[in-house]
């Protein structure tokens, strides 16, 4: 009975799903551009110890006013 | 009279030698609070009591103990430390409070930070990124906007701001952005995808069509890119190179929102 119930929510859900997409499709049909979104927002820069912000060596600000995409851990996609 | 000078000499020879190597010998003694004024001492302890909660509250963040980190960096600040131990506190407890899910109280406390130091660009990047996530755009924006003028070089202040502004509809800020980002590391393909949605809001879907492909040039897997190019090859007219662009989305997608809508639309074609 349990994996029977399991069984239909997982079937209801991959139907949701792909309702899901069918109206994002046809939407996109109408008006293809409407739906792209921007690119990942950048992740959160971690802890910053007591002295750090005293020395030269504070990974996160050092990320936050990096000159290059690469060495502020901006997102890949 | 030679031989006094020589002793003498040999003498203090010797003792140099000792106090060098008792200097390397014996670590120098914690140094005795030179007071017996309760408020001096109070000082002491309460500067003693800071130092030990910020590194156990760095080292409770850093093992994703978010709980605990909170509770020490909430100590620290309830005795108020100076700059810019003011500042990183804040910053740090804020940190921790958005991965408790309060980020009401992240974005007070890194507001604060900000109005301490007002070049604190770690707390600046952390601020839009919240701000961004409660989909507040117009706080985010302002944040961005000041990110970007006191570190006009900073990719992630360019990057975060050019984000805000696409959200906002501001397509000049955001062109000039990603452009800058672009101008700063060419091969960033990301910039590229970024600069064309740009372009295509603003209808230049010629533009467009040239940093996806520039995109998809440096990045070949990059399926959002991928998607966008199909979409742009639809709206062209240009079914049969849209579906061959939407088959290679399904295959590169990792995210299955997006292979699933990938796979919907080939089809449909």
């Amino acid at each position: 009975m349990r994996n029977f119930r399991r069984s239909a929510i997982a079937v209801v859900l991959a139907l949701g799903a792909c309702a899901g997409a069918a109206t994002g499709a046809e939407l996109l049909l109408d008006e293809p551009t409407s739906s792209l979104a921007a690119s990942a927002l950048p992740s959160l820069l971690g802890p910053i110890t007591e002295s750090g912000r005293t020395g030269w060596n504070c990974a996160p600000e050092r990320a936050a006013t990096a000159r290059t995409p690469a060495a502020a851990g901006l997102p890949h996609d | 009279m030679v031989r006094a000078a020589v002793a003498a000499a040999s003498v203090l020879a010797f003792a140099a030698i000792g106090a060098g190597a008792s200097a390397q010998t014996y670590s120098r003694p914690t140094a005795a609070p030179r007071t017996t004024d309760a408020g001096a001492l109070a000082g002491v302890a309460r500067e003693r009591e800071v130092h030990e909660r910020f590194g156990r509250g760095v080292a409770a963040a850093e093992r994703g103990d978010w709980t605990a980190a909170a509770a020490e960096f909430r100590r620290t600040l309830s005795l108020d430390p100076p700059e810019p131990r003011g500042s990183t506190v804040r910053y740090d407890l804020a940190l921790a409070e958005v991965h408790l899910g309060h980020d009401d109280a992240a974005t007070g406390l890194l507001e604060e930070a900000l109005h301490r130091d007002p070049r604190f660009a770690a707390a600046a990047a952390n601020l839009v990124a919240v701000y961004m996530r409660r989909g507040n755009t117009a706080a985010a924006r302002t944040v961005a906007d000041r990110f970007v003028a006191f570190a006009p070089d900073s990719a992630l202040a360019r990057y975060d701001r050019g984000l805000t502004a696409l959200r906002a509809g501001d397509l000049t800020t955001a062109r000039a952005d990603f452009r800058a980002l672009i101008g700063s590391d060419p091969t960033y393909a990301v910039a590229h995808y970024d600069l064309a949605l740009v372009e295509l809001r603003a209808g230049r879907d010629d533009a467009a069509r040239a940093e996806l492909d520039q995109a998809l040039t440096l990045s070949p897997g990059y399926a959002r890119a991928r998607f966008a190019l199909g979409t742009v090859l639809m709206r062209d007219g240009r079914r049969a190179d849209a579906r061959i662009a939407f088959d290679r989305c399904a295959r590169d997608a990792a995210d299955p929102a997006l292979r699933a809508l990938a796979i919907d639309l080939r089809d449909k074609l």
